[in-house]
């Protein structure tokens, strides 16, 4: 079997002739950035081969590579097969990023009160004087080492059913596990000796195009590993619909299967790397949207694309993690999040559970940006939320250089206002390749200011600059010059893409405006807007502000809590009384379908410009445009 | 009883000179100052401004214009002074609107002629003038230049100005001190939008008359009344980004179905109904300046707006200041 060397990190794997570097890889325990799930499309999973003998097609992938890479060796690892002893250099860029994750803040301290309990106790073997039967002797032990009480306490016939062997094989000394369900309390598992320092649980969270699992040592509190990984489901579409109409025509089975499989990959190398047997694992926490969670536990999500859009299931559910596959302890219960719509599902649940909104009197917005975006307002009383399509540009797509957070792409922009050069920065400092929705929305915000672009975000053509062209097609703004770009060409901005973050922006401003108008409020009202997801870790607030993708509140009031999903899905994993929240937080939701009402297309038509039509939404926006603008005239 | 006919407002509308006389530095022998309304069209006594105004619309190449006018006004539409003082003295209008249409020949660039059919309206009639500029992008700028140039001092109101192309109408405005007309497709937020970007290069509110884009009467003009009506609403409510005069021309009244397939014989009387009842509607719906084509729909127009603002108490004043 040949053996696989990953650099710099050294970590071997053998795998069988044949099998490619990306298998391998994720079978190490590395977390490869494989956007098409491994199809050989996106690129994203550059390596390099130091030594020994691969087949890879470089022809047909050429267009991936620039000169100095193929010289290094360059491959894709989704379509490159391992043909002897190897050894393979992985770049960072190639693997997933750790996302910024929130899982305490100091404000809300979590308190530690898992609903999965071990207790380890040294029974009395029964006599003639003592002849009570081995469970009650049990629980009653559980009982006097500090379990619930014994009566409320109950045990399933697989665990009955082994209680008499196991008791007298070691000697009464054994290890329960007690896990808290909605029926009480439940003995899920028991063995011989002491093993209660082994008690393991994780929080997932499934997203549609990646997996994110936090590993918790449930006796000591912290987190032991995390790992992330694609979720294969892709193979069968990109997005989420292509994936329900997969289900609909092939059956549902493979896309469950794919889930499942998805999530043991990351349980499995964050289990590796922890150095931890996964059947320690008794309880595994999900939060994923509500088509993803469907399809994870089997349900056909095939009515939720159509109108009138009805999933079968809003509530939170717990069923035992081994009856769908997941490959933990056979008696590890799962805890999936509950949701609010088809739209709004166990991942926004999360976000909430994560920003605290729900627990203040005071009122916050939480928004959640991807190609689709989510909006949540309210407080501890009353939610009103909505969901829409954002586009991809504020993700990069649809935009002409515009690119997903890797290596080279622009994050940060400022302009001189009198020169009109760009000063920026790229994500590991590599030559720029493009700019990322961040810089989007910097590079928007600044052209604005210096004059570049007017309100509607047309560029001003009558500047005389260099870097102002009228382009092939739109008029356009140069950021990088091609001497400094990794692409060998000029790096530009046209108003055709300012155009698509303008309607990007717009749809999402509309719908916290929609949301703000059912319920009453105004941005006074509002004391904190929350952004979760990848996409608010690198915003600038102050620029999002000042093209109007958020309600004026003041910058200090703005914060990102990143991957709330994953946050929210430890929160409840950690904390049983944050679970129980969850169902009553869903039910308080109103939905707000934005399709529904009359007034969004006139809130989206006002918000289509910068910072918005009604400039009293945004007075300091205002105030600072206007003294950009005088200045610039003494 | 009565009524409060302000209902509590306490916005006004903007005032917009349109013409420059002598006193001011003009040649003209009237001005106006549109705009000053407190409230809706036809509630309130006129507040000394002759309200709406009615513009006669003329061109400098009439091979654009409809055969209809051409049918009535026969050989006139090629003597561009001889249409001017007709309209003048003869349908007796209150303003003239002069579309550049010369400018849509393919590969125009004769900025000469330009400036002769401005100088030649302006030398045949002592009214105020509207100027229509090019609609094409590659020569926009020249001619609005030109056009500036030529009726300097004259305060014309230059058209038109859209969200994708008003840079070169304001600069003309702004280096000659003509206003400048405002055109958004039916739609408030985006009339706003268009006076923000406008003011934001320097012209100022005083200088902008909003056209909110109508359709004729069963094409459309509901929408354009729905349109108007919320930014006077807003305007009247303190909005001073929508507090200015509105202009109102239903061009395509001329060629609706029902005047285009109507019966040779009633075909010109068509016309004109369809002209007049879009632009008394207009007029309700609170535009300051209304547009019209066919030289009979003047005195009809004008007999029904001054019944109804005898209604609103007295018949206006007479025009000028």
């Amino acid at each position: 079997m040949p053996t696989v060397t990953f650099l710099p990190s050294y970590r071997k794997i053998d795998v069988e002739r044949g099998c490619t570097i990306l298998d391998a890889a994720q079978r190490a325990g590395l977390n490869v950035n494989v956007i098409c799930g491994g199809q050989g499309k996106c690129g994203k999973c550059v390596m390099f081969v130091q030594a020994g003998k691969t087949s890879f097609d470089l022809q047909k992938y050429f267009r991936f590579f620039n000169e100095d890479e193929i010289r290094r060796g360059a491959c894709l690892a989704c379509v490159t097969s391992v043909d002897g002893d190897i050894q393979v250099t992985i770049p960072e860029s190639s693997l997933i990023q750790e996302q910024k994750i929130l899982i305490t803040r100091e404000d809300l301290p979590i308190e530690f009160r898992p609903s999965v309990r071990k207790f380890y106790v040294q029974l009395q073997p029964p006599s003639l004087a003592d002849p009570s039967p081995d469970l009650s002797r049990l629980l009653w032990g559980i009982q006097k080492s500090g379990g619930p009480v014994a009566e409320k306490m109950y045990a399933p016939l697989e665990v009955l059913r082994e209680i008499p062997g196991i008791l007298r094989h070691s000697d009464w000394k054994v290890t329960g596990t007690i896990a808290l369900v909605p029926g009480g309390y439940r003995l899920i598992d028991l063995q011989e000796n002491d093993t209660a320092m082994r008690l393991y649980g994780a929080a997932v969270d499934l997203g549609s195009t990646t997996i994110v699992v936090y590993l918790w040592d449930l006796v000591t509190g912290k987190v032991v590993g995390i790992a992330s990984n694609y979720n294969k489901q892709i193979s069968c579409g990109e997005d989420i619909l292509a994936r329900v109409n997969f289900a609909r025509k092939n059956g549902l089975a493979k896309l469950q299967a794919l889930a499942v499989e998805s999530i043991n990959t990351a349980l499995t190398s964050a289990a590796d790397n922890a150095g931890i047997d996964r059947e320690d694992i008794y309880e595994v926490v999900i939060a994923g949207n509500t088509v993803m969670t469907h399809m994870l536990l089997g349900i056909d999500p095939a009515y939720m694309i159509a109108e009138p859009y009805v999933p079968v299931v809003r509530r939170a559910l717990s069923v035992a993690a081994s009856r769908i596959g997941i490959a933990c302890n056979q008696n590890c219960g799962l805890f999936a999040f509950p949701a609010v719509s088809d739209f709004i599902g166990g991942d926004i649940i999360a976000d909430i559970l994560a920003c605290g909104m729900a627990e203040r009197e005071e009122i916050s917005l939480m928004i959640d940006i991807g190609t689709n975006f989510e909006v949540v307002l309210g407080n501890r009383e009353w939610m009103f939320s909505c969901a829409g399509a954002a586009g991809p540009a504020l993700e990069g797509g649809e935009v002409l250089f515009g690119m997903r957070a890797n290596p080279g792409a622009i994050e940060k922009v400022t302009i001189d206002p009198t020169t009109l050069a760009p000063a920026y920065t790229t994500i590991n400092s590599a030559k720029p390749r493009g700019i990322t929705g961040s810089g989007l929305i910097d590079l928007l915000a600044e052209m604005l200011v210096a004059g570049i672009i007017d309100r509607t975000g047309r560029i001003n053509t009558g500047i005389e600059n260099d870097r102002v062209r009228k382009g092939d097609h739109f008029p356009e703004f140069v950021v990088v010059w091609e001497r400094e770009t990794a692409i060998g060409k000029d790096i530009v901005i046209t108003e055709n893409d300012i155009k698509n973050l303008i309607m990007s922006k717009a749809s999402v401003h509309a719908a916290c405006v929609t949301l703000m108008k059912e319920a009453g409020v105004t941005r006074h009202e509002i004391a904190t807007i929350y952004f979760a997801g990848a996409f608010g870790n690198y915003l600038d607030k102050k620029n999002a502000t000042i093209i109007g993708i958020i309600p004026e509140i003041g910058i200090d009031h703005v914060r990102n809590i990143g991957n709330g999903a994953v946050a929210g899905a430890n929160m409840a994993l950690i904390n049983r009384s944050k679970r129980k929240t969850l169902d009553e937080i869903a039910y308080k939701i109103a939905y707000i379908e934005l399709n529904a009402e009359p007034s969004f297309m006139e809130e989206y038509t006002s918000s289509a410009f910068l910072p918005h039509t009604d400039l009293t939404l945004f007075p300091a926006v205002q105030e600072e445009l206007e003294a950009t603008r005088n200045h610039g005239k003494e | 009883m009565t009524y409060d006919v302000n209902f509590g407002w306490t916005g006004t509308i903007g005032n917009v000179l349109l013409g420059a006389t002598k006193a001011d530095g003009g040649s003209r022998e009237v001005s106006y100052r549109i705009g000053g309304g407190t409230t809706l069209p036809f509630l309130e006594k006129p507040v000394g401004v002759k309200s709406p105004l009615i513009a006669f619309e003329i061109c400098d190449n009439p091979v654009y214009w409809s055969p209809i006018i051409r049918n009535y006004c026969g050989d006139l539409l090629d003597d561009l002074s001889g249409w001017t003082k007709a309209a003048d003295k003869q349908y007796g209008v209150d303003l003239i609107r002069l579309y550049l249409t010369s400018t849509k020949q393919r590969n125009f660039s004769e900025m000469a002629a330009v400036g002769r059919a401005v100088e030649t309206v302006l030398s045949s009639t002592g009214l105020p003038l509207v100027i229509e500029g090019s609609n094409e992008p590659r020569i926009d700028s020249e001619v609005f230049q030109k056009c500036g140039e030529t009726g300097q001092g004259e305060r014309l109101l230059l058209g038109t100005a859209e969200a994708s192309r008003y840079r070169s109408i304001a600069a003309a405005a702004l280096a000659y001190d003509h206003s400048v007309i405002a055109q958004s497709p039916i739609d408030i937020n985006l009339a706003k939008q268009l006076n923000i970007l406008l003011r934001e290069i320097g012209v100022r509110h005083d200088h902008i008359v909003i056209d909110p884009y109508t359709g004729t009467l069963g094409y459309g003009f509901e929408y354009s009344y729905s349109a108007m009506e919320r930014i006077r609403y807003s305007a009247l409510k303190g909005d001073v980004d929508l507090a200015m005069p509105m202009i109102c021309s239903a061009i395509d009244a001329l060629t609706v179905k029902e005047v285009r397939e109507a019966d040779p014989v009633i075909q010109d009387e068509m016309a004109v109904t369809w002209e007049f009842y879009t632009g008394l509607a207009a007029a309700v719906a609170g535009a300051e300046i209304l547009c019209v084509r066919h030289p009979k729909t003047i005195p009809m127009l004008r007999a029904a707006l001054e019944g109804m603002q005898a209604g609103a108490g007295r018949a206006g004043t007479a025009g000028g200041q």
